[in-house]
């Protein structure tokens, strides 16, 4: 069997002693901002990706990948504590679980969320792995043509789905397009909007551009808002759920796993819409539906298991075709390029360690974060004391460090400040940055395969539409745009987004 | 509380505008080629033409209609923060990291209202003792530590 051929190479990889401690020093870091609200995993990535040069790739991607998931469980613990979310894909969890704390139950509901995110990781890891042959055995069959028309998906439903204006959404990709054209052009030599500049021949480096836009431009627009005031709950109770509040939460896990896998693969699904979806299938599945707010714990159990899945799934485009389903994951593209690993269909037969190892260590980091989690959260909570007067600065500091180590040059900590200062202009006028991050990591490809097309078609733009893998792709694309103009269905999302 | 411009569109439509217009000039002398033989000039100009486009849609729906204002912006923390990179990047060479940490930390934390000077300052030099462990000896980042 070459599924179960290749889950054994995986779990070598994974279980190697090196793989495993940075999987380890993943997931803590993870945890770790993902408890403290005001930091991300994607400043986080970015600030850590030049220190993983020096590491095998398959030892950088696991550590990596260990950050995002690693964030997911830490963003729970926060928003049951504190009733603030660490990260936005815990903001559902703050309803309820906060509710539990107040009652004097928090120890019962970080314990189900820790659970539920375990339960729905092991899933997710299998998921990925049956999922991840048949999707890169079709992918070899692509072309040029149908890898543009891919990446022209990717980047469409990425905006479709992620919530906030479509139409500033794709402008945003399309000055992110414009930010990856930046450089010396490969196949004329020219340099392009380079204006004299030596260190922008090889392109705009996407790290100090995600840590400014990201990061820093956040850390702006936080400081001019009224500091909040954080009341930890102190008492966390015991940790052991009782049978029955297991058997009360089992089934909304189990059905969150399966929304969160299913999100999660949709490009843009990744964070934040699998446990909105997951709490509001909760409240429609509950005999009860008054308990929601006021502690029920299927309101925990299933957005928890829904984030971790979807977040877990997420990796599926990325390793399977090389497109990037949310920011996080371009960054990732970038890293793996950085690497000198070409993202794409191929890289499944040509990286097999790398992936497989990556997919196995999503099981074992899952099973570290249960394991260290739970006993180790009064850490977390004396954490959640850092003031942000204190953090911010350490923030600022790390992400200069970050940039200039990404290739030993000032030039890229200037960058940085230029990018922090429209991303704090992007935050004044409402627009999300994800989008330009996608649009910057993908453009180079976009162009590359393109052209190439262009070249075998001997410069006929129909064979978009004639071959028939790209037609299908286009046409899904077209539906997309179709339905976003159509206020009915455009209605029906901003609701589903709001709820 | 609405405005008389949706001024969130507007800006950005702006904005859209401002860099269309720089990649048009920025591009002008690379040449555009066909579709079948694209020249470098081909995708710039195409996208800038996009946002063009995307551009003048913002900023004529900004103009059109009122919106919600815009949260007045604060000078203090903005300038704060830039403050602080620009600082790294004009004393990390030079004077070396553990001077250019403790200036970042002090001139970002000037950004808030909650700093209290003697906590900052403490601070400011722990995490330059930390960066100078972590990122000069641990991880062997090619930056001088020290001005000498």
């Amino acid at each position: 069997m070459e599924l179960f051929d290749s889950l054994f190479l995986g779990l070598q990889v994974a279980v190697e002693p090196q793989n495993l401690l940075y999987c380890l020093f993943g997931v803590l870091i993870g945890t770790a901002i993902g408890v403290l609200p005001g930091i991300g995993p994607i400043p986080t990535v970015a600030l850590l990706l030049p220190f993983t040069f020096g590491l095998e790739p398959a030892t950088a991607f696991i550590m990596l990948a260990g950050i995002f998931y690693g964030a997911q469980y830490g963003g729970s613990t926060t928003a049951i504590l504190v009733n603030v979310p660490g990260e936005t894909s815990s903001v559902v969890t703050c309803i309820d679980g906060h509710q539990m704390a107040k009652k004097g139950r928090a120890g019962h509901a970080l314990a189900i969320a820790a659970l539920s995110s375990f339960f729905a990781g092991t899933v997710a890891t299998i998921v990925i792995a049956l999922l991840a042959i048949p999707l890169a055995a079709l992918a070899l069959k692509f072309t040029a043509v149908e890898y543009f028309s891919l990446l022209v998906l990717g980047l469409i439903a990425a905006v479709v789905l992620a919530h906030g204006s479509v139409a500033k959404a794709l402008a945003m990709i399309v000055l992110g397009l414009i930010l990856g054209i930046v450089g010396i052009d490969v196949s004329s030599g020219a340099s392009r909007m380079t204006f004299g500049i030596p260190n922008l021949a090889d392109g705009l480096d996407f790290v100090p551009v995600a840590m400014g836009l990201f990061g820093l431009g956040e850390i702006i627009a936080n400081l001019e808002r009224s500091p909040e005031r954080r009341v930890v709950a102190q008492k966390v109770g015991s940790l052991m759920p009782s049978w029955a509040d297991l058997r009360q939460a089992f089934p909304a896990m189990a059905r969150g796993t399966a929304i969160g896998s299913f999100l999660g693969v949709l490009p843009g699904g990744g964070a934040a819409l699998p446990p909105f979806t997951a709490y509001a299938l909760e409240k429609k599945f509950a005999k009860d539906p008054s308990r929601f707010g006021h502690g029920a714990i299927e309101g925990v159990a299933g957005p928890e298991a829904a984030n971790n899945a979807g977040a877990q799934t997420s990796f599926i485009p990325l390793l399977t075709l090389g497109i990037p389903s949310n920011a996080l994951m371009a960054l990732m593209i970038g890293a793996l390029m950085m690497h000198g690993i070409q993202p794409g269909p191929q890289i499944m037969t040509e990286q097999p360690a790398l992936v497989w190892g990556l997919i196995a260590s999503m099981w074992t980091g899952n099973l570290m974060l249960l394991v260290i989690n739970l006993p180790m959260i009064g850490i977390w909570i004396s954490m959640l004391k850092i003031p942000y007067r204190l953090m911010f600065p350490a923030i600022v500091l790390f992400c200069c460090i970050g940039a200039y180590g990404i290739s030993n040059s000032m030039f890229n900590v200037w960058l940085m400040l230029g990018c922090a200062a429209i991303g704090y202009f992007f935050i004044k006028v409402g627009v999300e940055p994800a989008p330009l991050l996608l649009g910057l990591v993908l453009g180079p490809q976009l162009e590359e395969n393109f052209r190439r097309a262009m070249l075998l078609a001997d410069g006929d733009v129909t064979v978009f539409v004639t071959s028939p893998i790209s037609a299908v792709i286009l046409a899904i694309v077209a539906l997309l745009l179709i339905a976003m103009c159509s206020p009915k269905i455009a209605r029906k999302r901003e609701e589903a987004l709001v709820e | 509380m609405t405005s008389r411009f949706d001024l969130q569109d507007a800006l950005f439509g702006v904005f859209l505008i401002a860099v269309a217009a720089l990649v048009f000039y920025a591009t002008r002398t690379l040449s555009f080629g066909s579709p079948a033989d694209m020249g470098p000039g081909f995708m710039p100009r195409a996208l800038a033409g996009i946002a063009m486009a995307f551009g003048l849609f913002f900023a004529a729906r900004g103009f059109s209609r009122g919106g919600e204002p815009i949260e007045r912006p604060r000078l203090r923390p903005f300038v704060a923060v830039l403050g602080a990179i620009a600082a790294f990047a004009l004393l990390g060479l030079k004077a070396g990291l553990a001077v250019a940490a403790v200036a970042t930390v002090l001139v970002a934390a000037a950004g808030s209202d909650e700093t209290r000077p003697v906590e900052a300052i403490l601070f400011a030099i722990a995490l330059a003792a930390a960066s100078v462990l972590l990122f000069v000896t641990a991880l062997a980042l090619p930056i001088p530590a020290w001005p000498w």
